[in-house]
């Protein structure tokens, strides 16, 4: 012993969760950049309807001529409620994870990747509902760069949720895997959450005008 | 079991560094050697020397551009160069000299010496931060190899629409430039976030944030600009893109698109941008100063604010580049308004600066030296921004020499002589061995000649109507003297970064040894050895004063009980930086190059057709996959280790844990 004070942290824990776990901060800061990709689409969108008389505007090349084509709401919607209610798996998932307790966090993984094999699925038949393709006009191509866009975060969200419930199943419940879990969560969470308003801004804003 | 669940901080005493210990931490911390191995480092250090190295060379080639455009404008109807190649190069020095030098060198220093300063191991994810890097090599790959197939881009660095759009250019030149800012904007991304939580999370204890030194104050400040400011050019970077590949219409006005989206989502980066690379050689300059006047600096509480309040204001700003657009007078006064604000929280640090300087004991040493040049330059940019706020004046010159001028006197003089001055002032640090004072101060005085001779000029120049980017110009324009001095100042910068290179080739081969800390500085990287060991510190420290090294004493404590047999590091508490828990940072792993290269191969090919993209994506979903799913070298190793200290009686600072030995719940 030298007469250097020192602080001893050898028996510190090894992981934390939320806050005190630096993966929280880093997934944190990612969510801020794709928030603020977000939202600067929104303001390309309400930037581009000044350059229209009519929101959407009428289909001229259409066969028949439509004049007001607001996009179809039935399956979108459904969808939205889809997405919405895959956070209560994933909050059970979260919990499970907490608690320590392998099978329920397994069961909500799964259930999770189911909501987000569905949503991906009508996701694909959300882009026909638009009734405009990309390259018809500014119109078209920005409601599809949204809705392209969060599927891309979709597939990342499910695709994180295989990769969890993989590991669980053949790696085991380590605890650093409980709280990347959690981590997965806030992703999740993050992507349900900001498809409520661009579900409002895409199919509303044609209507509420 | 139950014992070692109340826990955790033990105040004891250091016991002696055993040799066996120290081989130990430095066999689980060694680099991998030989061809293989580079591929797989995750150090630090050794990626941050891999940006700074990489984003000089590109400076080197961005300077080398600039002289032919120099050699070229010399004389009238010169006819050196045509006015496509012009073009070229000047796109090219100007997309090489913001996304290729000067973002990721400023981020390159803050990776190797962020982890330093706040007294860790290495950074939070060290193996994203390998992948940024090869993401960013990439990019600047591409855009060089387009050039010298002659297909690198010519619209511009901010390639303006309708010119940059598939009516105007066609072929493939502004695609390589806009996937180009896709490659950098990632690598810059994946820098920010982790300078961000290195600084959060990994502070060594007692450095709360009153006691952060001001040069990591600006790299996370800078960071969290980067966040908020890349995602905009991202965006228009694939909307671009899209535009000439798919036939969306963003940007096309026959289909309802509009070319001023572009100008917005450009500049709503692009000037924050310049900030992004302004605002870490503010952390230079604080640094130096403190260094060479031997003094706290005064006022470190408004320096951090005034920091945070222009990265607040510099996103108030991107309105000032587009005056001359048909926008309301409202907004434009609004953006005066704001340029004109932003002056000030600039002023209270080059006054803060000066107040630390005056009574001082200066030591007139190189970094000194470029800190002074940076404020006489910087102050005459300064003076200029503030008269090109101002709308008439504005649309006087714009698109002219004094544009060119201004920006020149603001990114040259802010970043590239702050830039110098933290080589000269680190390069001990990095190396062990000293640059030379002569040569340095040869160095300084050629490239501030060189500089007023070739800028200074342009004022008058674009005054008297000199458009920029025109690849000639006619004798009768009277142009030609002031342009043949601009041509002659870049020769003597030639010169000047010519003898930095010669110094530092000298130096590297016999400069004077600098052991620990040749300048007494504060800041704890230089309380190690130079050049570093791979973990950084035996025992981490911690710190009892803002002024690290400097306020230490006999009586401040060390850090020990982390493993020496795996790659582990202390957490701490965001504000206080108490101990939080212990952490295993993975080690040398293949896949961060494998993932940037399943990237390249997304963005490459996505520039020919857009099956580039799904293609692309998949495989790096597949390369993420790997990832995860491999172990690196060192993760695991804690498991099989034996406890090398008894489980400590509490007697200190309490965690309350919960049966999986974490600590409960509301004592983040």
């Amino acid at each position: 012993m030298t007469q250097r004070p020192a602080i001893d942290v050898s028996g510190l824990p090894e992981h934390g969760f939320d806050a005190r776990e630096p993966l929280w901060w880093g997934n944190l800061f990612l969510l801020f950049i794709e928030t603020t990709m977000f939202g600067i689409l929104v303001a390309t969108y309400f930037y581009l309807r000044q350059n229209f008389q009519l929101w959407p505007p009428p289909r001229v090349y259409a066969s028949p001529y439509q004049v007001n084509p607001l996009p179809d709401l039935f399956v979108p919607t459904i969808n939205l409620i889809l997405i919405v209610i895959s956070c209560v798996p994933m909050i059970l998932a979260d919990k499970a994870a907490r608690r320590g307790d392998r099978l329920a966090a397994l069961i909500g993984l799964t259930a999770c990747i189911a909501f987000g094999v569905a949503a991906s699925v009508l996701r694909w038949h959300e882009f026909s509902a638009l009734k405009f393709q990309w390259d018809e006009n500014a119109y078209g191509s920005v409601v599809w760069f949204i809705l392209g866009m969060h599927f891309l975060h979709l597939l990342t969200a499910t695709a994180e949720a295989v990769f969890v419930t993989l590991w669980i199943i053949f790696r085991g419940f380590d605890v650093k895997h409980r709280v990347d879990i959690t981590i997965t969560s806030v992703y999740w969470y993050w992507v349900a959450g900001i498809w409520i308003p661009l579900y409002a801004i895409v199919w509303f804003v044609p209507r509420w005008q | 079991m139950e014992e070692s669940k109340s826990v955790h901080v033990r105040k004891t005493f250091a016991p002696e560094i055993d040799e066996r210990e120290r081989r130990q931490l430095e066999l689980t911390w060694a680099e991998p050697r030989g061809f293989f191995g580079w591929f797989t480092n995750t150090h630090h250090k050794s990626i941050a020397s891999r940006y700074i190295v990489t984003a000089f060379i590109f400076f080197l080639l961005g300077g080398l551009e600039a002289a032919v455009m120099r050699w070229q404008l010399a004389r009238p109807n010169n006819h050196f160069v045509g006015p496509d190649l012009y073009n070229e190069i000047f796109t090219t020095h100007g997309t090489t000299m913001m996304f290729l030098f000067a973002v990721p060198i400023m981020e390159g220093i803050g990776l190797y010496l962020v982890p330093l300063m706040v007294g860790t191991r290495n950074v939070a994810f060290p193996r994203m931060n390998a992948f940024g890097y090869y993401t960013y090599l990439i990019g600047g790959l591409l855009l060089y190899v387009g050039f010298f197939m002659n297909v690198g881009p010519d619209a511009g660095w901010f390639a303006y629409v309708p010119l940059s759009g598939p009516e105007y250019s066609p072929g493939k030149r502004v695609d390589i430039w806009g996937q180009m800012i896709t490659f950098t904007e990632i690598a810059a991304l994946v820098g920010a976030i982790e300078i961000i939580t290195t600084v959060f999370k990994q502070r060594a204890p007692g450095m709360s944030l009153n006691r952060i030194p001001l040069f990591v104050w600006s790299q996370v400040v800078t960071s969290f600009m980067i966040i908020f400011a890349m995602p905009a050019v991202m965006l228009a970077s694939q909307m671009l893109p899209a535009d000439r590949l798919i036939s969306t219409h963003f940007f096309n006005v026959a289909e309802g698109g509009d070319p001023l989206l572009w100008q917005h989502l450009f500049w709503f980066f692009g000037h924050p941008e310049v900030y992004i690379i302004f605002i870490p050689a503010l952390g230079f300059v604080s640094s130096i100063v403190v260094t060479f006047s031997r003094r706290q600096i005064f006022g470190y509480t408004p320096m951090v604010l005034s920091l945070i309040a222009t990265a607040f204001i510099g996103f108030g700003l991107w309105v000032h580049h587009m005056f001359a657009t048909p926008l309301p007078m409202l907004g434009q006064s609004f953006f005066t308004g704001a340029s004109m604000i932003i002056a000030i929280p600039s002023g209270i640090q080059i006054f803060c600066w000066i107040a630390t300087l005056w009574g001082g004991k200066l030591h007139l040493k190189t970094p000194l030296l470029f800190v002074l040049g940076f404020v006489a330059i910087f102050v005459l940019g300064g003076l200029t921004g503030v008269m090109l706020a101002s709308v008439p004046l504005d649309l006087q010159v714009h698109d002219t020499y004094f544009v060119v001028a201004h920006f020149h006197y603001v990114l040259i003089g802010g970043a590239v002589f702050p830039l110098f001055g933290a080589l000269y002032y680190w390069f001990p640090k990095w190396t062990g061995k000293m640059l030379s004072e002569r040569a340095g101060k040869l160095n300084f005085w050629l490239l501030f000649i060189g500089f007023n001779l070739t800028f200074f000029p342009m004022h008058q120049l674009g005054l008297q109507g000199m458009p920029r980017r025109v690849y000639t110009y006619l004798p009768e324009m009277g142009w030609g003297n002031l342009n043949l001095a601009a041509s002659i100042g870049a020769a003597l910068m030639f010169l000047g970064v010519s003898t930095f290179l010669l110094n530092v080739l000298w130096a590297r081969k016999s400069g004077e040894v600098a052991g620990d800390n040749p300048w007494g500085a504060d800041t704890l990287e230089w309380g190690v050895s130079s050049p570093p060991p791979s973990y950084n510190y035996f025992y981490l420290p911690t710190v009892a004063g803002g002024y690290a090294l400097w306020t230490q004493t006999d009586e401040t404590p060390v850090v020990i009980g982390l493993s020496t047999e795996c790659r582990e590091v202390l957490v701490t508490h965001v504000l206080d930086a108490t101990p939080g828990h212990k952490y295993e940072l993975p080690g040398p792993s293949f896949w961060p190059f494998i993932t940037a290269l399943g990237v390249g191969a997304t963005f490459i090919p996505g520039i020919f057709t857009p099956w580039g993209f799904a293609i692309g994506g998949a495989l790096c979903l597949f390369m993420l996959f790997g990832w995860f799913w491999s172990h690196p070298r060192s993760e695991g190793a804690r498991a099989s280790e034996k406890r090398k200290h008894e489980p400590p009686k509490s007697d200190a600072a309490h965690t309350r844990l919960d049966k999986a030995g974490l600590p409960a719940e509301g004592e983040a």
